[in-house]
């Protein structure tokens, strides 16, 4: 009786083993999964390197800018999506069910998120500097890659936390699964404010 | 279930700090690095805008398809699929699909970013883009795919959560080979 409901699950446990290869692990399904978020995430990264191309005159009048740029993406990217997929779990949870400024889970998620970019921004900006200086290149001084930094990631994630946690409701209140919208359209949008921002800042420092 | 909002919250600031951290230094620490490459043939840079279109979109695809194959395979021990390398069909056919889903991400931004710089009057060949292209992204899917296999099987080996560790590794690892590998194939066709 008891080795007969073991062979029972034994075949129950390599049915669905088999089922998992040949549904969810077979080379057809992955990529018919992920190909058309990784083109829409090209098209976003085509955007951003039109804004970098426009970026010229900045990269020649602020030394070490051209430094920083990748910090500055990679950081947003970081931050935004992991605000993104703890957002959509807080949802899952019950956590959170609306845009509400009194909710602490939102609040703390979004302050957090906030504080977490200013800080990194300020290490990404010092480093930047001496980095530039120690390998004997030129660059335009702490105070001026610092304050690019903080000002590009503050801006940017202030905008994108507000886009995730109102896409990551809406999208919950329509039916959808947050974590499969909102992870990859954060990623995309992250690129495209972020490079934005870091042009925008980058104009402001200039005209100091 | 009690109301939240009466007890403490489950997402405090300083956790989310305490655990962000670590891996934002990392983060911060390799994109710098990727700025010295790109600081060092800044004039020549400049003065091709066409590649600077192409950069940021070009060096995403290592580091979105690797942390792809990455969370593939992180399911896939937790399942307890993850006994064997060489003949293990998750791991084979998530790579193989990876590889095709960068490949064909990698020409579509050939295409994109000659009809934009084109737009934009400072057009390159379509053959100049889409070599350089192809050669950055076969150096960039072969190293960031194999550190990805390697960081998963090993986190799995010593009983870390690859989840926690392979994502925000890989995202800059595929940076940081993306610009090397573009700056490989712009040597190799006599451009920089």
């Amino acid at each position: 009786m008891t080795s007969e409901s073991h062979r029972d699950e034994d075949i129950f446990e390599s049915q669905y083993i088999d089922k998992y290869l040949s549904e969810y692990a077979s080379v057809s399904s992955i990529v018919r999964e992920a190909l058309p978020f990784e083109l829409i995430a090209t098209v976003g990264g085509v955007a951003a390197g039109i804004i970098f191309s426009g970026m010229t005159n900045e990269l020649e009048m602020i030394p070490g800018l051209i430094v920083i740029y990748p910090g500055v993406l990679g950081l947003r990217g970081n931050i935004s999506s992991t605000l993104g997929s703890r957002l959509g779990s807080a949802i899952h949870l019950g956590l959170i069910t609306d845009l509400d400024r009194h909710n602490p889970e939102l609040m703390n998620n979004i302050s957090g998120s906030l504080i977490l970019s200013v800080i990194a921004a300020i290490m990404l900006g010092i480093l930047g500097h001496f980095v530039t200086l120690a390998l004997g290149f030129e660059s335009a001084g702490i105070f001026k890659l610092v304050l690019i930094c903080v000002i590009a990631s503050f801006t940017s994630g202030v905008i994108l936390s507000f886009i995730a946690a109102l896409l990551a409701i809406g999208m919950f209140r329509f039916g959808f699964d947050p974590d499969n919208v909102v992870t990859p359209s954060i990623a995309t949008l992250g690129d495209i404010i972020s490079m934005f921002m870091l042009f925008l800042s980058a104009k402001l420092v200039v005209m100091f | 279930m009690k109301k939240p909002g009466h007890q403490t919250p489950y997402y405090t600031v300083n956790g989310i700090i305490q655990r962000g951290l670590p891996v934002l230094l990392i983060t911060c620490i390799m994109g710098i690095f990727v700025g010295q490459i790109l600081n060092s043939r800044e004039k020549n840079l400049i003065s091709m805008p066409a590649i600077l279109i192409l950069i940021p979109s070009l060096i995403k695809i290592g580091g979105d398809t690797g942390s792809m194959l990455g969370a593939r395979l992180s399911s896939a021990f937790h399942m307890g699929l993850g006994d064997n390398l060489r003949s293990n069909p998750v791991v084979h056919n998530s790579v193989i699909a990876a590889s095709i889903v960068g490949f064909v991400s990698s020409i579509s931004v050939s295409i994109l970013v000659f009809l934009a710089s084109s737009f934009l009057g400072f057009g390159m060949p379509f053959l100049t883009i889409l070599e350089i292209s192809l050669i950055a992204v076969v150096i960039e899917l072969s190293v960031v795919y194999c550190a990805t296999v390697a960081i998963a099987f090993i986190s799995h080996r010593f009983g870390i959560d690859p989840d926690d560790t392979v994502i925000p590794f890989i995202a800059s690892l595929g940076d940081l080979v993306g610009v090397t590998g573009i700056f490989i194939a712009l040597y190799m066709l006599d451009i920089l």
